[in-house]
């Protein structure tokens, strides 16, 4: 008895401490579709529940230290706009691929190439990059040797390229896969345009 | 084997110094308008674009702040004004298929967009808000916790 009443005690003081020192200030979590438009899923788990939230602007909220979190309800467009307005504003643009092809066995682009390149140029001031990925591949055709000494002076043609146009070298990293990492996949001495290429991720 | 030493050193040769500079950074400050602050151990930094961010580091914004986050997995967190987050834990390596990413936000406005690990390793993200624990399945959120 004596003991029930010890753990009755300690378990009184340490609610009030809890309710006492814990925040009390209301938490809401709110699922939205990802850039993509896919919708995945979150749990919210409290000392009290747990919650599912798998629907677009599906949102829950906690109010208390240990409740349980609200039942879900759907955020509207209102109260997105009102609560995040600025944390949406400061959102990073999603990171942007591009594959610039080679003529064979040169770092050559070729001429469809050559006309899109402006468009890397233009993603990265859009987004102020400062962080530029730049690697280089070979198709599977010659030796090894010469493969990867192909795929990296098409990488280091196209950083020269784009540092010509204004582009901090230091933001930019360079790697070369030789023959490795094809994008069609093939058995060796196999040429392919689709492999002969340049990929530049902007983020 | 003499192929395999010609081929590092293109390799070598091919790397460029861009992150060698920080390679332990775990993500980098992508935007940022008016002010906000990185506390590291007991120093504070001002918060500039590109300045890396390190694994321990808390983040906070200050009433007219406010910043994304981009992480080396492609996860980005964006914070508000008045808001501070923790960035607890983090490993991405897949490599040796080692993930971590575990996040504390303390106050303020947040988005939070998942990245690779998101993609790879679902069960190795947590974010923790003072009164409950999130877990996600490759996804977008947007959190708010009220402050004072």
């Amino acid at each position: 008895m004596k003991r029930l009443i010890a753990i009755l005690t300690g378990i009184t003081l340490l609610l009030g401490l809890c309710s006492g020192c814990a925040p009390k200030h209301t938490q809401t979590v709110l699922l939205t579709p990802d850039p993509d438009g896919h919708v995945g899923k979150a749990v919210v788990t409290t000392a009290g529940g747990i919650q599912l939230l798998d629907t677009a602007n599906a949102m829950t909220t906690i109010s208390e230290p240990n409740a349980e979190p609200s039942t879900v309800t759907t955020a509207s467009s209102e109260y997105l706009n009102k609560k995040f307005a600025q944390v949406l504003a400061v959102e990073p643009i999603p990171s942007e691929k591009f594959i610039i092809y080679f003529n064979n066995n040169t770092s050559e682009m070729t001429s469809e190439s050559q006309s899109s390149f402006h468009k890397i140029i233009e993603a990265i001031n859009k987004r102020k990059a400062i962080r530029i990925k730049i690697s280089g591949h070979a198709d599977s055709t010659g030796s090894d040797k010469l493969n990867i000494k192909l795929s990296c002076t098409r990488a280091r043609f196209i950083r020269d390229l784009l540092v010509r146009q204004g582009i901090t070298a230091e933001d930019i990293k360079v790697s070369s896969h030789g023959k490795g990492n094809q994008l069609i996949p093939t058995a060796d001495n196999v040429s392919e345009p689709r492999n002969r290429r340049v990929e530049i991720i902007v983020r | 084997m003499k192929t395999m030493i010609f081929s590092l050193l293109i390799l070598l040769f091919c790397i460029s110094q861009a992150e060698a500079v920080h390679p332990d950074s775990i993500g980098h400050i992508q935007t940022l308008n008016g002010t906000a602050t990185i506390l590291r151990g007991d120093k504070s930094i001002p918060a500039v674009r590109a300045l890396p961010v390190f694994r321990g580091d808390t983040i906070r914004t200050s009433k007219t702040g406010s910043l994304g986050i981009v992480l080396t997995d492609d996860t980005t967190f964006s914070l508000g004004p008045n808001s501070e987050i923790v960035m607890a834990d983090y490993q991405f390596n897949p490599r040796d298929g080692k993930y971590s990413m575990i996040t504390k936000m303390v106050k303020g406005t947040f988005s939070y967009i998942s990245g690779l690990i998101g993609k790879l390793s679902p069960n190795s993200i947590k974010m923790d808000i003072p009164n409950a624990t999130i877990s996600v399945r490759g996804t977008k959120l947007l959190i708010n916790i009220e402050a004072d």
